[in-house]
């Protein structure tokens, strides 16, 4: 169909072309207004966000307009910054979401070329098998998590109870499956003939890992980079259940835990805090978005 | 690992043939301990304790006696239980279907203006997945507060009655998916946009020569090419959303009664809170049948993009 | 607010390749166990009430040389919930954790018993109530020292204004600051005459019906008021009688009343109610009136917080009590009891009361006559009938007198409201009765 049209078209029909233009035109500004009320829809929130951080608790109780700031105040952010506390939390969702980058992507490149690339007796049962752990949800893990780490303490003297650090060696298990996952697709893609090259020039696996492979799946790395970032970032679940000393905390559980107080009123902070919270991701995608649509989508469409 | 590759290299060096094979027989080894992290990994922190958790549930209720299947048994048998099942595949389905629709839709939105101000708007319907979800909660919480919601305050100007938004189960339902949809859709849109960039303009030149209207390209052009990835993704984001946590956590704490509870949050309900823990794990333990359904898809989809390696 | 750590215990063997900070961390594994000691409280409602704790524990910490670390544990969203059960299945954590309600008996095996510590605050501060008995004594042993911090009265704050403009009631009248109180008509019939008119003068009753402690406890004091009995001391399902019908009965007018998404409100809902001037009446401590005195005045200004309405047996009110348990894995059980006793103090119990505005009351009868309840306002006297300094209510929690794992249960997952919810919303009467019998059914697993 696809060759008939073409031929078609070579052929030359000048008024047809006009009224497709026109078309276009139409699909544009209906594009358009459509992209604006779904603009409108997904950035409500931090919008609002961003107008009530900007409140006195007095003026939000108050109950006046909601949309509009009367008073606007920057004592929310003065007062946050200005509280050792909120920094911890930062620091420590800043050095885990670092950390479990780093050690994402160097298990995750490694495995995923041994999978992709060397085949070894199981590899295809462990490709799937790390597929499979995406499956198991966290709520099912951290019971037993907490029975191991009272295991980890019998018997090594290691307490893994409510310190941040402990957050490293869990997240991997949230952010490496997709991130090999990525990372194969990836590699798939890089032809054959490279690697053979490299093995027949004197190359040992791990030289054409880091030398060629690697530069070349660098928009795949970047992807699952950010990817193990968002991740650990937002993760909410494990360091609500491991973590509970204020200076053990993370951003997202800080906020929700200590800012949050059933009875006092102090959204303003509370939104403050939470879009402070999701500035980090913001920023790096502002920057990084390309690369992360180009690695994800290169790495998730292959097949 | 670079003291295993440094042998091989003198042996290549050597440029024998016994050395070549020696590589290609000791490949696999190294191969396996390259994947030895991840393999330790998996193993350690998640096979382990899910293997764990199924001897958890297995437990009575003080953790003293070994009971099989007694707790299945009891679960089956509640009533509650059946409530978070059709909660959780009415949210996890609901939610789906729709940002898969909205993804779709929003990604040709955005195909169809011209490249150039394609970022910008691609930026800023990202926000939502960007942010991590305990955090945009919060603001959705908020702004469905009962006393202070501002949506209701924009109604109120329109002669509508205040909705409780997280008051009434259907409302509250409603607000669940919403704030999901919100956050989960941008995240098809991206995979959507990508596909449809892979889709040959031709085609549409193609197709609209032979005067197919903007409708009919999408249906008999873009979705086929798309079906893949639309698969795909669907599927992806119906496992994390099955086994979402936060968004219902903080929004509703499955309220109001137990309208709004799924999986995760009524496992941690009757597991840490009410102290129960092998019901917890055990209500847990079947999002697994559920899950490994979808996961079958998954699977016969990568074992197709494997033997095309 | 926050935590503030004195010092803390950093164990690092085998860790020090995860970060460099942690490698600067002392490694001082045990080497001073004895003279350490770590808390977790539960983290004050009211703004600036964790430091008057603070104080008082540092003193004693410099007092006997142990170093003590405190963690301030919020109970919002159950997170003080949760780090209790990861603490007992992980077997460790504080030394000394705030445990409310039904914890100590949940997690009985795992605490030190504190029988002696138990008589002496007895002897010295006078008897407990019956509810608090209820939850911290179990099979005879006292399991943890019921905390002043966080244990409360939930009473009613009503509005002056609202109360006579619509309602024709004074209760400024009925409870006097300083004398007797004139409460022989306040019954749960005034009260839902009350509502009704309040409701008409667009300013409801915020009395929520979701499934956290507020609205459990608010249905649980209506209920016993009604001899209301769902589960009775041997354990038995004793939930189809004419008590608790008449209970849903009216908890179903009083329904019609009230906002109409009181099914969803949790915890903070009645005080953003009360908060944002839209309440006649909500069922809370003081800290809805204290932020309320920070952040709208004129609200606070017409506050008024006092006992229960009066039902067919008798008026109920109810109590939430906090307890300090000590686990016995802890390493440093003397140190624990020894702060304990110290934080029982008439005089450390005071300056907790104080520093909390008059929302912390103590369980001991002797620590229930403190100024701070006579001097708070304004309005003046707005908290003296507060801690019920006539005893004129039974104090109580939903689900007494059952069996303790059942009782949790059904505080835990708000039978009683789940159960006044489908009343309400047209199901039949003895259909919720049916459910809320296979509920409790399932609450007797073991």
């Amino acid at each position: 169909m696809a060759n008939a049209a073409i031929a078609a078209g070579a052929a030359g029909r000048p008024i047809k072309y006009r009224s497709m233009s026109r078309d276009r035109q139409w699909a544009m500004r209906w594009s358009y207004f459509f992209l604006v009320l779904f603009v409108i829809f997904f950035l409500t929130p931090p919008l609002y966000m961003f107008i009530t951080s900007l409140k006195s608790s007095g003026e939000i109780s108050a109950a006046k307009n909601p949309w509009w700031v009367y008073a606007p105040t920057l004592s929310n952010y003065t007062e946050l910054l200005g509280q050792n506390q909120y920094l911890v939390f930062f620091r420590n969702s800043a050095l885990v979401s670092v950390c479990v980058v780093i050690v994402t992507m160097v298990i995750s490149v490694t495995a995923a070329f041994a999978l992709a690339r060397m085949k070894f007796w199981g590899s295809a049962t462990l490709a799937t098998g790390v597929f499979l752990t995406y499956l198991i949800p966290d709520s099912l893990l951290f019971i037993p998590l907490f029975k191991m780490f009272a295991f980890v303490r019998d018997t090594t003297g290691i307490e893994l109870m409510n310190h941040w650090w402990t957050l490293i060696i869990i997240y991997p298990t949230l952010s490496v499956p997709f991130a090999t996952w990525i990372m194969i697709g990836y590699f798939a893609s890089i032809p054959k003939e490279l690697d053979e090259a490299a093995l027949i020039d004197g190359a040992t696996w791990m030289q054409t890992l880091t030398r060629i492979f690697i530069p070349v799946a660098m928009p795949g790395i970047i992807a699952a980079t950010i990817f193990s970032f968002t991740v650990s970032w937002a993760q909410f679940l494990y360091p609500l259940a491991f973590t509970t000393s204020t200076d053990q905390l993370v951003l997202p559980v800080g906020i929700v835990t200590t800012l949050i107080k059933g009875d006092v009123f102090n959204w303003g902070q509370i939104m403050t805090g939470a879009l402070l919270g999701a500035a980090p991701p913001l920023i790096i995608y502002a920057f990084l978005m390309d690369y992360y649509i180009a690695g994800l989508t290169a790495g998730a469409t292959k097949g | 690992m670079a003291d295993i590759a440094a042998p091989n290299a003198t042996v290549l060096a050597a440029g024998s043939r016994s050395g070549l094979h020696k590589l290609m027989q000791r490949k696999s080894t190294i191969a396996f301990l390259m994947a030895l992290p991840l393999i330790l990994l998996i193993a350690i922190l998640v096979a382990y304790p899910a293997g764990y958790a199924v001897y958890l549930a297995m437990l009575n209720k003080s953790m003293s006696k070994f009971v099989g299947f007694g707790t299945f048994e009891f679960i089956l048998k509640r009533q509650a239980f059946w409530d978070v099942v059709y909660q959780s595949c009415l949210f996890a389905i609901s939610a789906v279907i729709f940002k898969a629709i909205i993804g779709f839709v929003v990604a040709h939105f955005v195909h169809n203006i011209p490249a150039k101000g394609q970022r910008k708007w691609r930026g800023m319907l990202l926000v939502p997945w960007v942010i991590p979800p305990a955090m945009s909660t919060l603001a959705w919480l908020w702004l469905f507060d009962p006393s202070y919601s501002a949506f209701n305050w924009i109604f109120a100007h329109f002669g509508i009655s205040a909705v409780p938004w997280l008051g009434e189960a259907g409302w509250a339902r409603f607000a669940v998916i919403l704030v999901n949809i919100w956050a989960g859709a941008p995240f098809f849109m991206i995979m959507y946009l990508a596909a449809l960039k892979s889709v040959p303009e031709q085609l549409h030149e193609a197709a609209a020569i032979d005067g197919a209207t903007w409708w009919q390209k999408i249906w008999y052009v873009n979705l086929p090419m798309m079906r893949n990835i639309i698969a795909i993704t669907a599927l992806f984001s119906l496992i994390v959303t099955f086994a979402n946590f936060d968004i219902v956590r903080v929004l509703t704490n499955g309220g109001p009664l137990t309208a709004t509870q799924i999986f995760a949050t009524w496992a941690f309900k009757v597991g840490i809170e009410s102290g129960d823990i092998p019901q917890g794990a055990a209500v847990s333990l079947f999002m697994a049948p559920i899950l490994a359904i979808a996961a079958a898809f998954i699977l016969r989809n990568i074992s197709k993009r494997g033997s095309e390696v | 607010m926050g935590s503030k750590r004195v010092s803390r215990r950093r164990f690092v063997g085998g860790t020090a390749a995860l970060s460099s900070a942690l490698v600067a961390a002392p490694f001082v594994r045990g080497a001073y166990a004895a003279g350490k000691l770590s808390l977790g409280l539960w983290d004050h409602w009211v703004p600036n009430a964790n430091g008057a704790t603070e104080k008082l524990i540092h003193e004693w910490g410099e007092k006997e040389k142990v170093e003590v670390q405190i963690d301030f544990i919020t109970s919002q969203g159950n997170k003080l919930l949760l780090t209790t059960a990861a603490e007992a299945q992980a077997k460790s954590g504080h030394d000394i954790l705030a445990m409310n309600t039904f914890l100590p008996a949940r997690y009985a095996e795992q605490l030190v018993p504190v029988n002696a510590e138990m008589e002496k605050l007895v002897a010295d501060n006078g008897k407990v109530n019956a509810t608090v008995e209820y939850l911290g004594k179990v099979g005879g042993n006292w399991l943890a020292i019921p905390a002043t911090i966080g244990s409360q009265i939930k009473g009613p704050c009503s509005r002056i204004d609202y109360m006579k403009q619509y309602a024709g009631i004074d209760v400024q009248k009925m409870y006097p600051a300083g004398a007797e109180p004139q409460d022989k008509d306040w019954t749960l019939d005034t009260f839902l005459k009350a509502a009704e008119a309040c409701h008409k003068g667009g300013h409801p009753f915020g009395i929520g019906l979701g499934t956290t402690s507020d609205n459990v406890d608010t249905i649980g004091a209506i209920f016993h008021s009604f001899g209301a009995v769902l589960v009775d001391a041997k354990g038995e399902i004793v939930v189809k009688n004419d008590q608790v019908r008449q209970a849903l009965d009216w908890y179903k007018k009083l329904m019609a009343f009230l906002p109409p998404d009181v099914a969803a409100w949790d915890d903070a809902s009645n005080n953003k109610f009360l908060v944002s001037g839209q309440a006649s009446m909500i069922m809370n401590p003081p800290s809805a009136w204290a932020v309320a005195k920070r952040d709208a005045p004129q609200v606070a200004e017409q506050c008024w917080t006092h006992p229960f309405p009066a039902g067919p047996k008798g008026r109920f009110g109810p109590f939430l009590p906090f307890f300090w348990g000590t686990w016995n894995f802890s390493k440093n059980v003397p140190a624990a009891k020894s702060l304990l006793m110290y934080l029982s103090q008439a005089s450390s119990a005071e300056k907790m009361v104080v520093a909390s505005g008059g929302y912390d009351l103590p369980a001991f009868e002797k620590l229930t006559k403190f100024k701070v309840w006579a001097e708070a306002e304004p309005p003046k006297g707005t908290l003296f009938s507060y801690p019920d300094p006539y005893h004129t209510q039974t104090l109580s929690i939903a689900a007494a007198p059952a069996p303790h794992k059942i009782a949790e249960q059904i505080y835990n997952l708000g039978l009683q409201t789940q159960m006044a919810v489908r009343y309400f919303k047209g199901e039949a009467l003895e259909k919720t009765l049916d459910w809320a019998s296979g509920e409790l059914e399932g609450y007797m697993r073991n």
